[in-house]
C-alpha cells in the first residue's frame, strides 16, 4: 500500500537526492595546480634568470642590469653598481651606508624602487650585493650589536613592502620577492640573536609581525606571495606559525639558498 | 504511530537526507594552506561504497527485505549514502594503514549483525569505533599538516640532549612513517585547522543523519503496515493490533514485505499467536497448573475449595 506523497514532500525528497549527489561530486574537486609565474615565458628582450644577479655570482651579470635603467639615472647607477660589486674590504654595514657613497646608494635603491619592474629588480640586486659585500654580523663589543642587521632587514622590508604582492604574480619578480623573504627573516634572527647571552624579542616580534601580514599566515587566505612561498617552503612556513623560533625554517632555507651571505662578507 | 504518516516519516527521511547530504559533502573537501578547497579524492570513498554495499547487501540477505515503495528505496539510498560517507571518511586515505582499517571495519561493520536498538549497522560499539578511527586519521592529518610525516618520533636519549645542529637527523626515530601521497593532501599542504573543523562536524552530521533516517524508514514501514491491518473492519484491526504490537513488527519480520506476503505473514501470525493463546488459555481452565503447585493436605484442600469451588470435580 503506497503512502500518497505531497508535492512539497516530493520537491523535497528530490532536492535532498540532489544534494546526495553534490556529496559524491565534491570529491572530484581538484586542488589548484602551482603555476610558477616564472614558467611563464614573456616575449621580448626580457632578463633571463633573475636569481643570477642575486647569487654569489651576481658580479659576472652586473652590467647587464644598466640597459634596463632609464636613462636619467642610469649613468649614476653604472657608478655606484661598480662602486658595489668592487666593493673589496668588507666594511661595516651601517658606517659603509652613512658615508657619502652609501647614502647615494640609499638614494639609489629608493629612486629604483619606485620605478618600473626591472628598475625595481635592479634595486633588489643592490640590496643583495650590499648585504654580500659588508658586515652586518652583530658585534660581540656592541652596544646595540643588532642594529646593522636590522638596517639591512629594513631595507628588504621596504622593498618588499612596495613590491612584494605584485612582484608574487610577476615573471621576472617572483623568485626574487621570495628569496627576499628567506633572506629578510635571515637577517631578522641574526639580529634576535645578536646578544652574546639571550635573545632579542623586539626583532623578532617585529619581523613576524611583518611576514604575517605579507603572506596571510593565520588568515583564511594566503596572499600571492604567500602562496609561493607555501609552493616552495611549506615546511619553513609550518614552523613560522608554530611559537618556538618561528624565524627558524625560513632562516635555515635562505642559508641554503644563499650559503655566502652569512654577515662577514661569505668569510 | 503517527497521526498523519506522510508527515512523519516522509520529514524524518527528508532531514535525514539533508543532514548525510550536508555531512558527506563537508567528510569530501578538504582546506590546503592557501586557503583553496579541493576534495578528499575518489579512492578512500570507492572502498567506502564498497564496504557499505556489502554491508547493505548482507542485511537484506539475513532479513529478506526490500525497499517496497519510493519512501522505502529513499531510505535505502540515504542509508546506504550515510554510511558510504561514514566509511571513507574515517579511512586513511592511503598506503598500508588503511588497508588495515578496511579490515577491521569489515570484520566491524559488514559482517556484524545489525543492532535492533540503535537502528542498523551503527551500534554504539561500532560509533566508538568510527569515532576512533576519524580521531586517528585527524591525528595523521595534523601530524602531516605540520609536515611531520610519522605517526609519532621518539627522541633518542642521550644524542638528543647534545646541543649539536649536525646530530638533528639521527636525534629521533620516527614511528609509522607515511607521504603526503599517500595522505591525498593538496599540493600547497593540509589547513588542519578548519579541515579538522569539516570532517568532524561532517561526521557528526552524517550519523545523525544516517540514525534518523532509519528510525524514519522503520516508522516509515510500521505505517505500511498499520495501513494494510486498517483494511479489515475497525474493531478487528485493533484485536489484530493488540495480539500483534507495532513494537514487534520489525522483530517478527513483517518490515520489507510484499503486500501480499505481508497479509500472508500477518494471518499466519494472529493464527499462530491465537492458538497459543487458546492453549494457554485451556491449560488454565484445566486446573493443571493449580494442581501442579497445590501443596495437598487439609490446607490445599481448603485452597483448593476456595480457588475451584466445583464439588464435582472431588467425586470425579
Amino acid at each position: 500500500m503506497q503512502v500518497p506523497l505531497s508535492k512539497q514532500a516530493r520537491i523535497a525528497l528530490v532536492a535532498t537526492g540532489v544534494l546526495l549527489v553534490l556529496a559524491v561530486a565534491v570529491r572530484g574537486i581538484t586542488p589548484r595546480a602551482t603555476v610558477a609565474p616564472e614558467d611563464v615565458v614573456e616575449e621580448g628582450p626580457r632578463i633571463v634568470e633573475p636569481m643570477q644577479f642575486l647569487g654569489a655570482g651576481a658580479k659576472l651579470r652586473g652590467g647587464e642590469l644598466d640597459q634596463w635603467i632609464a636613462a636619467d639615472r642610469r649613468t649614476r647607477f653604472k657608478a655606484l653598481r661598480q662602486l658595489l660589486f668592487n666593493l673589496d674590504n668588507c666594511p661595516d654595514l651601517v658606517e659603509w651606508i652613512d658615508s657619502m657613497d652609501g647614502q647615494g646608494l640609499e638614494r639609489m635603491i629608493a629612486e629604483l624602487r619606485t620605478g618600473k619592474r626591472e628598475e625595481a629588480f635592479a634595486s633588489l640586486a643592490l640590496v643583495y650585493q650590499l648585504a654580500r659585500a659588508t658586515e652586518w654580523k652583530p658585534a660581540l663589543m656592541s652596544r646595540t650589536p643588532q642594529a646593522e642587521a636590522e638596517r639591512l632587514g629594513s631595507m628588504l622590508q621596504d622593498w618588499l613592502r612596495m613590491w612584494g604582492e605584485r612582484a608574487a604574480k610577476d615573471t621576472l619578480l617572483a623568485e626574487p620577492a621570495v628569496s627576499a623573504v628567506l633572506l629578510y627573516a635571515h637577517v631578522m634572527r641574526m639580529a634576535e640573536n645578536a646578544p652574546v647571552i639571550g635573545t632579542l624579542s623586539a626583532p623578532r616580534e617585529r619581523a613576524k609581525a611583518y611576514i604575517n601580514e605579507l603572506l596571510g599566515v593565520g588568515q583564511s587566505r594566503r596572499t600571492a606571495l604567500g602562496e609561493l612561498v607555501q609552493a616552495r617552503h611549506g615546511d619553513a612556513l609550518s614552523r613560522f606559525a608554530g611559537r618556538d623560533d618561528p624565524l627558524v625554517g625560513l632562516a635555515k632555507d635562505a642559508q641554503t639558498l644563499f650559503p655566502d651571505m652569512n654577515g662577514t662578507c661569505g668569510k | 504511530m503517527s497521526a498523519n504518516p506522510e508527515h512523519s516519516a516522509t520529514t524524518g527521511l527528508t532531514l535525514g537526507g539533508l543532514l548525510v547530504g550536508v555531512g558527506g559533502a563537508l567528510l569530501g573537501l578538504q582546506i590546503d594552506q592557501n586557503g583553496s578547497w579541493s576534495g578528499t579524492g575518489w579512492t578512500a570513498f570507492a572502498i567506502g561504497a564498497l564496504l557499505a554495499l556489502g554491508a547493505m547487501l548482507l542485511r537484506a540477505k539475513r532479513e529478506g527485505s526490500l525497499p517496497r515503495d519510493r519512501l522505502g528505496i529513499f531510505a535505502i539510498v540515504t542509508s546506504f549514502a550515510a554510511l558510504t560517507f561514514v566509511l571513507s571518511g574515517v579511512l586513511a586515505p592511503g598506503g598500508p594503514w588503511m588497508f588495515f582499517e578496511i579490515a577491521l571495519l569489515a570484520a566491524v561493520v559488514v559482517f556484524k549483525r545489525p543492532q535492533e536498538r540503535a537502528g542498523g549497522w551503527i551500534g554504539y560499539g561500532v560509533l566508538g569505533l568510527l569515532a576512533a578511527l576519524l580521531f586517528f586519521k585527524l591525528w595523521i592529518a595534523y601530524q602531516g599538516s605540520e609536515n611531520r610525516w610519522a605517526l609519532m618520533s621518539v627522541n633518542i636519549p642521550v644524542l638528543s640532549w647534545l646541543p649539536f645542529e649536525f646530530l638533528d637527523p639521527i636525534k629521533r626515530i620516527a614511528l609509522g612513517s607515511f607521504t603526503p601521497h599517500e595522505m591525498g593532501f593538496p599540493p600547497a599542504g593540509l589547513s588542519f585547522a578548519p579541515t579538522l573543523a569539516l570532517w568532524s562536524i561532517g561526521f557528526a552530521l552524517c550519523v545523525a543523519g544516517m540514525l534518523l533516517s532509519q528510525t524514519s524508514a522503520r516508522e516509515h514501514e510500521n505505517d505500511r503496515i498499520h495501513e494494510l491491518i486498517h483494511t479489515l473492519p475497525s474493531g478487528l484491526a485493533n484485536f489484530v493490533e493488540r495480539i500483534l504490537p507495532e513494537e514487534e513488527w520489525h522483530a517478527l519480520g513483517l518490515h520489507g514485505l510484499p503486500e501480499r506476503r505481508l497479509a500472508r505473514r500477518i494471518e499466519a501470525l494472529v493464527s499462530e499467536r491465537m492458538a497459543r493463546q487458546n492453549e494457554l488459555q485451556s491449560a488454565l481452565d484445566a486446573g493443571r497448573l493449580l494442581s501442579q503447585t497445590n501443596p495437598g493436605g487439609f490446607a490445599g484442600g481448603i485452597y483448593r475449595a476456595i480457588v475451584d469451588p466445583d464439588p464435582r470435580r472431588d467425586a470425579l
